[in-house]
């Protein structure tokens, strides 16, 4: 979790959040929805490095749908050599919804856990509550479910201090600290390193941006010793005016970016060794 | 209760697509996946509480009413 780390030459995980909750095939129609569709952007995201795939279900009309997180995970089981699962429990629906992101048969080796709720619209706040949280938490901890930690902004790094006092969570402490509009934290390279200085010891950090800044502070994270997530759902386009034809284009040109800096990709058992998933 | 004015339509004068999707008929766009939830009143979302759209429409409506007594 430091500069010295990359010079030491840490590996970098890539993850690939191929599809969310939040975009439709009317935003980009390459966008995949679809079991199928899905699996078959993950195996090229895996063929070119992705270690972790973050994994969201749409129902037949694009809308989320968390029941459809099993056909999802079969299609890429089916699909992948190896490639590591983690499921969305985030998003705006119910905890009854949202709990089945880690109740797919098997349960996942990962899921992800907001730290707090975020605002969509005008009208709407997400339900993360602490109760919500720690019960998802202590489910994760009891079926071994390593859990990414979902640190929209400052305040969410708060609830991640609080949430280790409960016991509930394993080292290393996996966050993945998010950029972008609205309830994000504010995109700039100064607040990623300001980031960055509060995180909790023994933790690894996973970094997320959002729209235009998917690029340069994605770029900037493994040069402070963190990961990389890239992703259609993050961001639509390769650059500006032009969209995305697939999420393995923005996977190839993350993988490239980490060669140059003469980093290597973990594989997904590297990444398992490194989250102490095993 | 579904928003009255939401719609499953599976093109438009920009996209077509081989299914079907939802389609607001006041922005007259497809809605993002997020806002179909609120379009269809699932989870504890309400479309005339908590969809801005759906409320501004409301409003100049009973604005023009006003304006006719």
């Amino acid at each position: 979790m430091s500069y010295q780390e990359y010079v030491d030459g840490k590996k970098v995980i890539l993850t690939v959040a191929t599809t969310g909750g939040v975009h439709g095939k009317d935003a980009n129609p390459n966008l995949p929805e679809q079991p199928d569709e899905i699996a078959e952007q993950v195996r090229e995201c895996e063929e070119l490095g992705a270690a972790i795939v973050h994994v969201h279900g749409r129902d037949e009309h694009g809308e989320n749908n968390a029941r459809r997180l099993q056909e999802v995970n079969d299609a890429i089981r089916d699909r992948c050599d190896d490639i590591i699962i983690q499921n969305t429990t985030g998003g705006q629906s119910t905890m009854e919804e949202r709990i089945e992101g880690i109740r797919t048969d098997p349960t996942p080796e990962m899921a992800s856990l907001d730290m707090g709720p975020f605002n969509r619209g005008q009208h709407i706040i997400t339900e993360h509550n602490r109760h919500n949280i720690e019960l998802l938490a202590r489910e994760m901890k009891e079926q071994g479910i390593k859990p990414e930690l979902e640190v929209f902004n400052n305040g969410h790094l708060n609830e991640v201090y609080r949430l280790i006092e409960t016991g509930l969570l394993e080292e290393p402490y996996y966050i993945n600290i998010i950029f972008g509009s609205g309830t994000f934290s504010i995109p700039s390279p100064e607040n990623v390193m300001n980031m960055v200085r509060n995180l909790p010891e023994n933790s690894e950090f996973n970094l997320l941006a959002t729209g235009r800044h998917q690029l340069p502070l994605t770029t900037l994270s493994p040069i402070l010793g963190g990961h990389v997530r890239v992703g259609m759902e993050d961001n639509l386009y390769y650059r500006r005016g032009e969209p995305v034809r697939s999420n393995a284009q923005l996977v190839e040109r993350s993988a490239a970016i980490i060669d140059r800096l003469d980093a290597d990709l973990a594989t997904p058992d590297d990444a398992r060794e490194m989250l102490g998933m095993r | 209760m579904t928003c009255p004015r939401l719609e499953y339509r599976s093109s438009d004068e920009e996209h077509t697509f081989d299914h079907e999707r939802p389609y607001c008929t006041v922005m007259n766009e497809f809605v993002s996946p997020m806002r179909a939830d609120v379009c269809n009143d699932r989870f504890e979302f309400s479309h005339d509480a908590d969809c801005e759209v759906y409320r501004s429409m409301v409003e100049s409506s009973t604005a023009i009413e006003a304006d006719d007594d």
